[in-house]
């Protein structure tokens, strides 16, 4: 069973090789075919093991269907929101601040949960993740405007609809 | 001229439109990086450079590239090179942001300054 599931860790990280590979270099000519798939075979013998433990996860419909939303969310409303907001501070003659680095506490497990979160965060113009505290479970973040230094309801602020998709794409 | 009336129109003024709002964005971050006089508020200026002002362009790009058929089977590169581009700036200059922000914080090189709170390190607020 488990000799089963890493060759399908291969194999799913081949496909994703092969995939950038191929979007990458834009062409299906047999050149390109085949030193693609040699390429993608190297890379996915070798790092299969770091990308992804449990080879099922990938395979999840409903988590991909969370994951285009969630892209699809983020680009348009939560992106423009947040650009917004900084770009009137920039142009605004006194350029209004009110910053402060808060502390706030995430609620997810795995390793790529956790990081699209502070990646989000740290995306969006405003919020910057300053330090991570696992143990604890606690983002450090400055934030641009902190209305609040109250952990829960920044966090309602700042990032509880991208900890809410995270944890369902990933956890 | 019959190249141009078979491209979708509407690709051309989506790519157009995410290119004319990259090249805003970057001279918005450009002012905001003079008009911020703090290394953290000028990280969130950094942060419209990076995403309004290279990864929307970048899509938008690969967007153009795609209805100029001048370019022939090179339109295909063009567009996933823009791609992978924007997808790898995407996830890596949040990582570059954070990188920054902890080691000066970490190294006390720069103040949390104006400052309502600093629960780091409350030394180094104000």
């Amino acid at each position: 069973m488990s000799s089963l599931k890493s060759i399908l860790r291969v194999f799913l990280i081949f496909l994703l090789a092969f995939a950038i590979y191929t979007i990458y270099t834009g062409s299906l000519t047999g050149y390109d075919i085949v030193t693609g798939v040699l390429v993608s075979i190297v890379v996915s013998v070798v790092f299969s093991g770091m990308i992804i433990k449990n080879p099922l996860k990938p395979l999840n419909a409903i988590r991909w269907f969370y994951l285009i939303t969630y892209a699809i969310l983020y680009f348009t409303y939560y992106e423009t929101k947040a650009h917004v907001d900084v770009i009137k501070r920039i142009l605004h003659p006194k350029t209004p601040v009110n910053p402060a680095i808060i502390e706030t506490y995430y609620n997810a497990n795995s390793d790529y949960a956790i990081t699209t979160i502070a990646n989000s965060i740290t995306n969006t113009p405003g919020t910057v993740v300053v330090e991570i505290d696992e143990t604890r479970k606690a983002f450090y973040i400055h934030w641009i405007d902190a209305k609040t230094l109250d952990p829960l309801e920044a966090k309602r602020e700042i990032f509880e609809s991208f900890e809410k998709f995270a944890r369902r794409i990933f956890d | 001229m019959i190249s141009v009336l078979e491209t979708p129109i509407i690709l051309r003024v989506i790519g157009s439109a995410l290119l004319c709002l990259g090249a805003f964005a970057a001279l918005v971050s450009a002012i905001g990086f003079h008009r911020f006089k703090n290394f953290y508020l000028r990280l969130h200026a950094a942060t419209i450079g990076s995403i309004w002002g290279s990864v929307y362009p970048l899509v938008g790009s690969a967007i153009l590239a795609i209805t100029v058929e001048e370019l022939g089977v090179y339109r295909w590169f063009v567009a996933g090179a823009s791609i992978v581009a924007a997808f790898i700036v995407l996830i890596l200059a949040p990582a570059g942001s954070h990188a920054l922000a902890r080691g000066v914080h970490k190294a006390k090189v720069a103040r949390v300054k104006p400052c309502i709170a600093d629960k780091l390190d409350p030394e180094l607020c104000g």
